[in-house]
């Protein structure tokens, strides 16, 4: 059980005009117990950020405690944390049993044959102890990659997409024992991916990066329900959020957002009109409208899309796009004109300068404050 | 109603036929062209321990196989030199050489592929560069040493200044940067250091490569006769220097000389005929996948 304080971490890759900041001043607490999931795309840093924690990859800046102490500059065997390669990174050379060993015996621990069998047991490998990593299927090899950083009794597990390489039906079950497992543990994870599912379904928080920088820290409910920017709003959910832009216009005493195509009103409010803004729901909450009042998208259906239980089609409304879901069959077809609507509650209204998310105050005088 | 299975789509059969009798044609002639080939390779060799086996009167035969059998000129060839000394200090003079170029090329291709540091790109070229040189560049500043260290005339003169080889650091540093680098991080995760880490994990994962540059060097050194005459001018404490002795101002004495010929190629020839399977894994593949 560990907890992980990262303070302004960052790291700088290259020297002069050519440098390249890949984690930029980064702080975050990893909560004692907690299942923490870095996401974000390629690129975005996570991986560099989780090798720093796990000391393979030195930080130009800041500082990282491990319940209080500073590790910035110890060695990997003196942060007592375990790691989970994308490629599971198992010794070829060795058994399973070896390898799920292999700690231990650098350690030069005596009950490296009970430890192994226990969680051999465990992961349900017992009856492939005696094979080599190149005898076993993705999905073995990925548990014997656990056992081996199981086996330590670390104070946190690192884990690097360790679900990439497997198949989607392997994925799914193997994000089950995941989730399961850390239950069972009680231990500190911190888990990289680019996967928005994976991360929605295990973590406890997700830490969305984009650029080296922290988008958003949250429960998986707040960073889907609300994305602090249009980064987050656009990277999780899928299809993506179809954000369009708008301008605040107010007209006694109310707001509204209108654009081309898109016209929802915002609550009573003065001070916001004028203001560009960008305004999405997600493609589940529209709804094709027949009211006439509420907020409406007008537009044309682009494509339809067949996801076997639910369609989604794509509509072109003013100069963008946006995604509704649904179950099947909606009964849009290619070129139909169509007026969406939804809860104004499920709308989405960023800055249209910042990307920032702009959240409406009751107070019928101050209609929108950035984030 | 009734019932109705649904069938799985109409699976048409390709023409199998007339590809694989293409395919048949092809393998035999690669066959027939590899076999004259190896033949090619293999006539001399056998050539030499044929005339070796051959009687004193029948040296200059052009029989193809060797008969009666007689093994006169190896005994010719043992009351001339000792050789059952000759071939153990060659043995040892090419195997010291082989396991210091082994040991050398490890540590620097381990060092170039798993470690970043300044100026390694520079360094290695450097290192790559001495390959360049060419041994008469090197011969006399390294018989002066060997002069001054009082090891002329021993087998240590000769194994000494080659205990580096470039060959070897270029290929362990090729073979070393194709395993995965995931792999030494995840050894240095779960405790184990930078030396602990070469032997407990990247040398087992080399066997193949080093059981091939191994053989390769043993060989390197046990065919080298210019750099052994230069430091056993006394002595002929090797075997190629000891071939010479059959060559004199009288002629060649051509049956102990492939005798003599003949028991040098044989270590060779027999850790070849061990180790082949790890010596063509060891050059096919670059390293771990």
């Amino acid at each position: 059980m560990s907890r992980i304080q990262i303070e302004g971490l960052t790291r700088r890759f290259g020297s002069g005009n050519h440098a390249v900041n890949a984690v930029d001043g980064i702080s975050l607490d990893v909560a004692d117990g907690e299942f923490l999931v870095l996401l974000g795309p390629s690129g975005c840093g996570k991986s560099t950020l989780l090798r720093m924690i796990a000391g393979l990859t030195p930080p130009t800046g800041g500082r990282i405690l491990l319940d209080g102490r500073d590790i910035t500059a110890a060695e990997p065997r003196e942060r007592n944390l375990a790691m989970v390669f994308q490629s599971y990174a198992l010794y070829p050379h060795l058994t399973v049993a070896k390898n799920i060993g292999f700690p231990l015996r650098t350690r030069r621990r005596k009950d490296v044959d009970a430890k192994v069998t226990e969680v051999a047991k465990a992961l349900g490998l017992e009856q492939l102890l005696d094979r080599r990593p190149r005898a076993l299927s993705g999905g073995q090899r990925q548990r014997v990659a656990l056992g081996r950083a199981l086996v330590r009794d670390p104070g946190a597990f690192l884990l690097d997409e360790p679900l990439s390489n497997l198949d989607a039906t392997l994925r799914t079950a193997t994000r089950a024992e995941l989730t399961d497992l850390h239950r069972r543990l009680r231990s500190t994870f911190v888990y990289v991916t680019h996967d928005q599912i994976e991360a929605m379904t295990m973590a406890t928080r997700i830490a969305v990066l984009n650029g080296g920088r922290l988008e958003q820290v949250g429960t998986p409910e707040e960073v889907y329900d609300a994305p602090a920017s249009t980064f987050v709003a656009g990277f999780i959910g899928s299809p993506a959020i179809g954000l369009l832009p708008a301008e605040v216009r107010g007209a006694d005493g109310e707001l509204r957002a209108v654009g081309d195509g898109v016209d929802m009103p915002l609550g009573p409010g003065h001070d916001a009109s004028g203001r560009e803004v960008l305004v999405g729901a997600r493609p589940e909450h529209l709804r094709i409208g027949t009211g006439a009042v509420g907020p409406e998208w007008r537009g044309t259906v682009r494509l339809v899309e067949n996801l076997g239980g639910e369609e989604v089609a794509h509509v072109t409304v003013g100069g963008g796009r946006v995604a509704l879901r649904g179950p099947r069959p909606l009964g849009l077809a290619v070129g139909d004109a169509v007026r969406l609507t939804c809860d104004p509650d499920r709308i989405h209204l960023f800055c249209a300068t910042s990307g920032r998310r702009l959240v409406r105050t009751p107070e019928p005088r101050r209609a929108a404050v950035a984030v | 109603m009734t019932l109705i299975e649904v069938t799985t789509p109409a699976h048409t059969p390709s023409d199998g036929a007339v590809v694989l009798r293409e395919s048949r044609v092809r393998t035999v002639l690669g066959h027939v062209v590899l076999g004259g080939l190896g033949l090619l390779c293999i006539v001399p060799v056998y050539w030499l321990y044929a005339t070796s086996l051959r009687a004193p009167e029948d040296i200059y035969s052009l029989r193809p196989f060797p008969w009666p059998l007689s093994v006169a000129s190896y005994a010719e060839a043992r009351d001339t030199v000792d050789l059952p000394q000759l071939l153990l200090n060659t043995f040892v003079m090419a195997a010291l050489i082989a396991l210091g170029q082994l040991v050398t090329g490890l540590l620097a291709g381990y060092a170039f592929a798993a470690w970043r540091f300044r100026l390694q790109n520079t360094l290695y070229l450097v290192f790559v560069a001495t390959w360049l040189v060419p041994f008469q560049v090197t011969m006399v500043p390294n018989y002066a040493l060997l002069n001054q260290l009082g090891t002329l005339n021993t087998i240590t003169g000769v194994v000494i200044p080659n205990l580096c080889s470039a060959l070897a650091v270029i290929m362990l540093r090729s073979h070393l940067r194709s395993i995965p680098h995931e792999l030494l991080e995840a050894a240095r995760m779960d405790g184990r250091g930078a030396w602990s880490t070469l032997w407990t994990v990247v040398v087992p994962n080399l066997w193949p490569a080093l059981a091939a540059l191994g053989v390769l060097l043993f060989i390197n050194a046990w065919n080298e006769y210019f750099w052994p005459a230069l430091v056993l001018q006394r002595t002929n404490n090797v075997l190629q220097l000891a071939l010479h002795s059959f060559i004199g101002p009288e002629g060649t004495q051509w049956g102990p000389l492939m005798a003599t010929a003949g028991l040098a190629c044989l270590p060779v020839l027999l850790l070849y005929l061990i180790l082949q399977r790890r010596i063509v894994d060891g050059f096919v593949r670059s390293g771990l996948k």
